[in-house]
This record gives C-alpha cells, structure tokens and sequence, in this order.
C-alpha cells in the first residue's frame, strides 16, 4: 500500500483539493476571509502539488499511473478508473493551476462589489477542477464528464453579471454550442466503447490504431469537433466573443487561458495517442488548415471590433490557431513550438484580460470609441498592459515571440523537409497575422490607453494593488519565459512534446508494459535567436543614448506647472478645431486596411449573424464535413 | 572573471555599439544619406537645394531648442519613445553583415533575418506608441497610417526574405539558411545572390520596400506634413523630435545595408582577393580590407539611396493610404512572390 503522501497520490489530490474547496465555499463562503483563504488554499495546493512533480516526470521522464479504488489491469483488460499523467498532462496541469491561481489572486478585489460571491468561488474552482480533471485524466469517460462540469461552469460563470446586457444571450449561446460540443464526446465515446468495450485511454490507444472501420472513423470525427467547440477553433468562434464579452475578467482568463487549452489537449490526445494517426498527411493537414484559418479569420475579426474584450476574444483564438498548426506538424519543433506558444498564449492573454478587467473596473465600460488617455490615471496598468501587447504582437523579446519564432521555422522546415509549398503559404499566413495582431493591438494602445482623456474619465484612479499584483504575475512570467526560451524548451516544452510523440510508453505505463526511457533530443532550429544577449546590446546601447541625451539636458522640457490655467503652447493642436470632435476612434482606425478588403469584411459581417440558430447550423456543418473527410481519409 | 580578456572583449563590444557598426556611424553616415537625398531630389527639381551637412545642422539646431510637452501627454512614454526606438536600430545595425566583418565572429549569433524582420518593427512600434502618448488626433491619424503602411510593406518584406532563406539554402544544400552571416558566407564564396535571375524580382521588390519602410515620398501618407502636420510627430519638438529624425535616417542607412548585405554580399571577397594579390598580408591588410569594404558599403549605400529614395521622390507625388497598400499587396508582392516561386523549384 502505497503511503498517503508519496508522490503518486499528487495527482489526485490537485483535483480533489480544487473541488473540495469549491464544497467548503459552498458551507463556510459566507465570510469574505474564510472564502478567500479556502479559493487561494486550494488553488495554490494544487499548483504546488504538481510543481513537485516537475523533477520526476518532466526530466525523469516518469509516468505517473494511479487506479481509483486500488483496481488495476487484469487479464490484459483496465478496471476501473485511472489518472495517467505523463510530461504532456503535467505541461497542460500546470499551466491551468498558474492561470487560475493568478485569476484566483486577482478576483479578490476585481469582485469585491459583485453580489453572490460565494456562489462565483465555487464555480471557479468547479471550472478550474472540471479541466484540471481532464488533463490528468486517464480515462475516456471520465474525461467526457470533465467536460460536461467545466462546460457548465463556464456557461454559469459568463451569465454571472446577469444584469450586464447581452450575458444572458452570450450564455444561451454558449449553453447550446457548447452541449453540441460535449454531446459530440459523449457519442463519440460511446462508439468507441461499443467497439473496444474500454474506456481506458491507454488501452483504447493500443486497440484502435490500426483497426480502423467506419464506427470509429466517426467516432474521431465526433471527438475531433466536439474538443473544437471546447477550443472555440473556427466555425466555432463567435461564442468566444460573446462569451468573453459578457463574462468577468478573471472568467475570460479561464475561459481564454485554460478551458480551450482542455480543447487543444483533447485534440493532441485524440490524433496523437487515440488514433496514432499523425503518420498521415491528410490528418495533418486538417490540423494545420483548421489551424491557419483559425489563425488568420479570428485576426481579421478582431481588426473589425470596437469592444475591448471582443477583440481579445478573437485575438485568443487566433493565437490558438498558431497552436493548432504548429502542433499538426507532427514534428518535435512543430510540437514543441505548438505547446510553448499555448504556454504563452495563458500567460499574456490572461495578462491582456485582466488589463481590460482593470479598465472595466474603473471606468465601467469596454467600448474602444468611447475610452481614451488612461495612461495618465492608470499608469501602471498601462505598462503591463503594453507588455501583454507586446508579446501577443510578437515583438522581441517578449514571450509571444520566441514561440511564434518557432512556429515560422517549424513551418517553414515542415515545407522544405516534405517539398509542399502549401506550408510555405501556412508560413506566410502566420508572419503576416502576427502583423494584424500588432496592429490590434496598437489600436487598443491608442483608443484606450492614449489618446485623449475623455471628460467623464477625469477622476478615474488606478486600480488596487491586489488586482495588479495579478497582473503583474502574469507580465513578469511574460518576460522570463521571452528571455529564456532555452530553459523553457528544455524543462517544460520538449518533455511534453517527446511524451505527445511516445504513445507507446503511455500506453506501456497503464497495462503494465516495460516502458522505453524517456527521449530527451532538443528541437534544433535553423535559426538563431538570443535574446539575452539582444537585450543586453539593447540595454547597453539605450543607456547609452540616454547618458548623452541626459548630458544634453533632454531632460529639461517645458510643462505646465500650474495645472489650472492652460498657457496655449501646451494645447494639443486641434487646428481651430474643438477637442471633443477629434477624438480617432477605436472602430474604424484602421480604414487604409480594411478599404481594400471590403469585400471580405463585409461577407464576414453578414456571415456572422449573431443568431444561435445559425451557429448550431455551423456546428452541425462542420461535424457532416469532419465525418465525411475522415471516412474517406482515414 | 574580470580578466584582461574579457576586460579586452567588453570594451570591444562596448566599440561596435558606440562607434562602429553602432552608435557614431550610424549618426554620421544616416545624416549623411539624408542630406545626400536632399540636395540630389532639389538639383532633380531644378533647385539649388540645402547643403550636404544641413541635417547635421538641423539636427544640432533642433537639440538645442524647447522641448514642449503637451499637457494632455503621458510624459514618460513621449519622452522614452524616441531613445527606444533609436536605440532598437542601432543594435539592428549590429546584426547586418558589412560583406566579410561581422560583429559576432567568435559569438552564437543573436539574431537571424526572421528576428530581424520583427526587430525592425520596433522602432515603428516606438514611433507609433510615442506619437499616440501626444494625445494629438492628427497622432491618431498618422498612427493608423504608419500601421498601415507596416502592414502594407510587411508581405512582401516577408516573402523576399523567405526566397532569400529558401535561395540559399538550396545552393548550400541544407533547405535552409536564416542566418545572416550564413547568407553573407555563401556570397563570400559564391558571388552576390542578385547575379541570380531567379533573385532580381526579389531585389527589385527589396528595392520598392526600402522607401515604404523608411516612409519616404511617395509612401509617406503617415507624415504627410501639408494634410496632417506630420501625423506622429505633430507634438513633438526640441531634442525628441531631433532624435525622431535622426532615427529616420538611420533608418535609411539600415535598409539600404540590409538591401547589400543580402543582395550584394559578394563584392567585399573582391576586395580581399584583391589585397591578397597584391601581397599584403598581417594585420595592415585585414584593416585596409575592412576599411575598403566598409567604403564600398557606404558608397552603395549612397547608390540605393539615390535610387530608391531620392529619384523616385523626385518623379512622384503622395500615394493616398489605400492606394499604397494595394500597390504593396499587388505589385511589389507580386514581384516577391515570382522569386519565391522561381527559388521553390530551384531554378
């Protein structure tokens, strides 16, 4: 009998710890100290129980199996429930317990004013728990009923300012979309079940590859779409935007950073270990293509927003769309490149929403044509605003590119190694989008952070320091995972996307095979970037020129001290214009653009329509197309 | 730690970010480009034109004056936009092979030519974030033409130095090359890339890209000082805004280098074999083929100038912005798009 402390039972305890602090929330929530010892407690046990995992199964290659119920494998068939956790479940655990720890650290204050806070605690944990749970899962079914907890969690937890317009319709959205979804897994695993009668994913894993028939090519299909609707990949998008708009700030980090990633892993799951059928160029290609498309309509989407969080909302699928491509390249950088930038894409999303949370706190609204120069009141949100920016923009050296820098090598190695020219347009599409974001983004500097300080946003103050301690956490984790990509690849990265590309040991692990050491090859790039030492060139050159300009008195500028009366020179000029007309709003900034695809963005704009009617429709579409693709394929 | 050598390493580096390839060469040869293109597009205009140092002067001048900071400003960023983004270029200088001198001989290299494409973007990055910081609605206006002209320029940016990779890394028989002193070993050796036919669409588009992303006449849309007053810069003033326009004539020497460095890289072997024949060897002579080839780098430099910038602003009048984002996406994208594609199949 294994002791209650040894390392195996850490799996288990990250989940229970999360759903029993949502229990106990339940009993003793009502006092706002307890409430917020119990949430931080169990979201930071749980993120500290799987670091001290790292040593073991990120570098020792270790993979951890636990049977619920002391069951186990007999006469070659799984009993009973299991937990499998290998180098890409831990990846995926961890990942999800930092983005929820810091969206647990930053509610404190963010929903201090909200009514039924008791009542939110416990659907975040539930939520945090229903994907934690998915992640460490070892088990088909129960996977499914992971899904079904975190999906109506989520759909809770978008409908929880329910007198906000539009979050009631963003949750029934959500609410039908989502059970598509979910009933897509749940049909899907039973046809599997028929089949293999197992649900053990490991033994699933051993039984289906190979022995393809039309049962389970549809079962794919169902899997396949029903894990996209988790990750809001394209035709399922416009739930995110709503969702996302309607939903708290600190809802939108769980929904951006952590419950599409449970989409993203089901998805490397399904094709890498379930199927095995990456050898495929056909499924690869349905990976990347579902992935470009994401990648470059979502950007586009976003560009024609005027909400604050809309246009985060596109732009996080967007990024997942990077993810979904590099990981549909089956190759170790591509892998490799896929779960750094998911990594990346929680941290400064989440840094990003909460930035807009941070706005919406203050000023009580998201509207970009409506905000402006709030980097006079609230500088520090602004920085790390700009730091978030900056990383989803992919400029050096932050986070965001050092792992899109890999997925333009992976794709552009992808193209060369097989000879097809379709992946040297997949690298086009990916550098250009990278492009749109900055321009998104600059948007949004420009329409809410500078520009002019609307009249009724004078007295606005920054926010409390709870809220950008949150943040904070985030930018700082935005610059060490940008300046240390050797250390991330090595520690974190490539052990997972060595576990995606070793089904076999996964599936030794569970039935009691002998199981191969761990491999341990870095992805080797073609390229070269060190942005350490870029820094410190930058940081050496910029002392530099400010030494000197400092010497030239550059810092020596005219303002206006008396604060009241404006002497003119220190007037924007507005050329005899009145100010309040001049305002450039947010909308329609970028007109040069968006004159010349017109076409585009209008078919776009009639396309999505807004009725849920219609996004079933797509829904059910899109798993006819999935079908009919992998039975002809597969 | 502390040893002579490393002593002795610093202060060498220390030398390139200050003086060669950084900080004083960029100064004296990016204001030199610019005066060249002034007094060359005037004679073009049938003018007499300002005299070759005026930027000098004009910069000297503009440091000495009132810095004003609009009330409406976010300070601290109107005053950091510009050292960051001078800053940021300088160090791109670093990266960009001078034929067979590069400052990271003996170092893993820092940054191939994808990075490089993203380093560029900040300084226009800088320029935007800056003018927006003003709180100008003509900022507002030249914010969203910079950006986009960036986009409009990015594409075909992209595809050239993708055909260039690809190019390369077909000759080299590896698939592959992104890095720059790998682009510059293999003209070294095997003469300059635009000797190929394959690659003069590229370099012809290379050609058309520098005066966008330098946003020269007639891709100035963003500064277009007779509608919106210089759009970004409208605010600025004193030694900021002098900073701001010795970046654009940084800028100007950067791409033109970058157009050298991966077009025309095979001129600097001439000149060692050159030295070589004469029979001069030792120290004396790696000096004098450094100098001689940063010379021809600076001549060429004044040459695509010439060409791309000063010539073309003399027979042109401002592009409108969707006007000039079209002409990117179409034309100049088309012409790197037939190098890509001329490349793939190896030709």
């Amino acid at each position: 009998m294994m002791n209650v402390l040894s390392y195996q039972h850490y799996p288990i305890y990250a989940i229970m710890l999360l759903f029993l602090g949502a229990f106990l929330i339940v009993l003793f929530g009502k006092n706002r100290i307890a409430r917020h010892c119990l949430a931080l407690l169990s979201v930071g046990g749980s993120l500290a129980l799987l670091c001290l995992l790292i040593p073991r199964v990120m570098l020792g290659g270790e993979i951890i199996t636990y049977w619920l119920g002391n069951r186990s494998v007999a006469g070659g068939f799984a009993f009973g429930i299991a937990l499998e956790v290998d180098a890409l479940s831990l990846f995926f655990g961890l990942l999800i317990a930092t983005a929820v720890f810091v969206a647990c650290v930053y509610s404190i204050k963010y929903m201090e004013h909200d009514d039924n806070i008791p009542q939110y605690y416990t659907l975040f944990l539930m939520l945090a728990g229903g994907v934690m749970g998915l992640v460490l899962s070892g088990d088909l079914f129960n996977m499914f009923i992971m899904v079904e907890i975190l999906t109506f969690a989520a759909v809770a937890l978008t409908a929880f300012r329910n007198t906000a317009r539009g979050a009631l319709e963003a949750a029934f959205k959500y609410l039908v979309v989502g059970s598509i979804g979910s009933t897509c897994i749940l049909a899907g695993t039973i046809m599997l079940y028929a089949q293999a009668h197992t649900l053990n994913f490991a033994q699933l894993s051993s039984l289906i590859p190979g022995n393809f028939n039309g049962a389970t090519r549809v079962a794919f299909a169902l899997l396949f779409v029903g894990f996209s609707t988790k990750a809001f990949l394209v035709p399922f998008h416009p739930l995110a935007a709503d969702a996302h708009g309607a939903a708290p700030a600190s809802i939108s980090v769980l929904i951006s950073g952590v419950l599409t990633k449970s989409g993203i892993y089901g998805i490397i799951r399904l094709a890498y270990f379930l199927f095995q059928s990456m050898d495929q160029a056909t499924i690869r290609w349905m990976l990347v293509i579902v992935g470009s498309v994401s990648m470059f309509v979502c950007v586009t989407m976003a560009l024609a927003q005027h909400d604050f969080k809309r246009l985060l909302a596109f732009h996080s699928i967007s990024q997942i769309g990077y993810v979904l491509t590099a990981v549909g390249l089956s190759s170790l950088l591509g892998i490799t490149a896929g779960l750094y930038h998911a990594m990346n894409h929680t941290i400064f999303k989440g840094l990003l929403f909460l930035a807009a949370g941070a706005v919406m706190h203050e000023t009580g609204t998201t509207d970009l044509n409506r905000l402006g120069g709030l980097s006079k009141r609230m500088p520090h949100t602004t920085v790390l605003f700009l730091i978030g920016a900056a990383s989803i923009s992919g400029i050096p050296p932050f986070n965001g590119f050092a792992s899109k820098w890999m997925i333009y090598q992976a794709t552009y190695q992808a193209a060369v190694d097989t000879n097809n020219i379709g992946y040297l347009l997949v690298t086009i599409v990916a550098l250009v989008t990278s492009t749109l974001t900055l321009a998104s983004f600059v948007k949004v500097s420009q329409s809410v952070f500078f520009g002019q300080l609307p009249e009724e946003y004078k007295d606005v103050k920054e926010v409390p320091f709870g809220m950008r301690l949150g943040m904070g956490m985030f930018a700082v984790l935005c610059i060490l995972t940008g300046l240390l990509p050797n250390l991330v690849t090595k520690y974190l990265t490539a052990p997972a996307a060595h576990a995606a590309q070793s089904a076999a040991r996964y599936i030794n692990s569970a039935l009691g095979g002998s199981v191969a050491p761990a491999e341990t090859a870095l992805p080797e790039a073609v390229g070269a970037w060190n942005p350490i030492n870029w820094l410190l060139l930058l940081g050496i050159a910029l002392l530099a020129l400010t030494f000197v300009a400092l010497l030239g008195k550059y810092d020596r500028v005219s303002e206006n001290a008396s604060g009241e009366k404006l002497a003119p020179k220190y007037d924007v000029f507005f050329s005899g214009e009145k100010s309040e007309y001049s305002q450039v709003g947010g909308g329609d900034l970028f007109w040069g653009f968006k004159q010349n695809w017109r076409h585009y963005f209008s078919f776009m704009h009639d396309l999505h329509s807004g009725i849920v009617n219609d996004y079933a429709l797509w829904a059910v579409v899109a798993l006819a197309l999935a079908i009919v693709f992998l039975q002809i394929v597969l | 730690m502390f040893s002579l050598e490393f002593l002795q390493t610093a202060l060498l580096y220390l030398g390139y970010i200050l003086i060669f390839p950084g900080f004083l060469f960029c100064f004296v040869i990016g204001l030199l480009l610019c005066g060249i293109d002034r007094k060359a597009v005037a004679r073009m205009q049938k003018r007499v034109g300002p005299p070759i140092l005026q930027p000098f002067y004009d910069f000297f001048k503009l440091c000495g004056k009132e810095t004003i900071v609009p009330a409406a400003a976010s300070r601290t960023t109107f005053m950091m936009a510009p050292l960051l983004g001078l800053s940021a270029l300088v160090v791109i200088q670093l990266f960009i092979p001078v034929f067979n001198f590069r400052v990271f001989r003996n170092l893993p290299e820092v940054a191939d030519i994808i990075v490089i494409l993203y380093l560029l973007l900040i300084p226009a990055v800088s320029v935007m974030m800056g003018g927006a910081a003003s709180g100008s609605p003509y900022a507002g206006i030249g914010l969203s033409r910079e950006m986009v002209t960036v986009l409009a320029v990015e594409l075909p940016l992209v595809l050239v130095l993708l055909s260039v990779a690809k190019t390369v890394g077909n000759a080299m028989g590896t698939g592959l090359v992104f890095s720059m002193s790998g682009i510059a070993d293999y003209q070294a050796a095997h003469g300059s890339l635009i000797c190929r036919a394959s690659m003069i669409p590229a370099a012809l588009a290379m050609l058309l890209i520098i005066p966008g992303e330098t946003g020269n006449h007639p891709f100035d849309a963003a500064e277009a000082e007779t509608e919106i007053c210089e759009g970004l810069l409208a605010e600025y003033s004193g030694a900021p805004l002098g900073i701001f326009k010795l970046s654009h004539a940084v800028k100007m020497l950067t791409l033109t280098s970058l157009f050298v460095a991966l077009f025309l890289g095979g001129i600097g072997s001439g000149v060692v074999r050159l030295i070589a024949a004469i029979g001069l060897t030792g120290g004396l002579a790696s000096a004098i083929a450094l100098l001689l080839q940063v010379l021809i780098m600076v001549l060429l430099c004044i040459v695509l100038t010439l060409v791309t910038i000063s010539f073309v602003h003399a027979v042109t009048a401002r592009l409108k912005i969707e006007q000039l984002f079209k002409y990117y996406w179409t034309v100049v994208t088309g012409l790197a798009l037939i190098s890509l594609v001329l490349a793939w199949f190896g030709k």
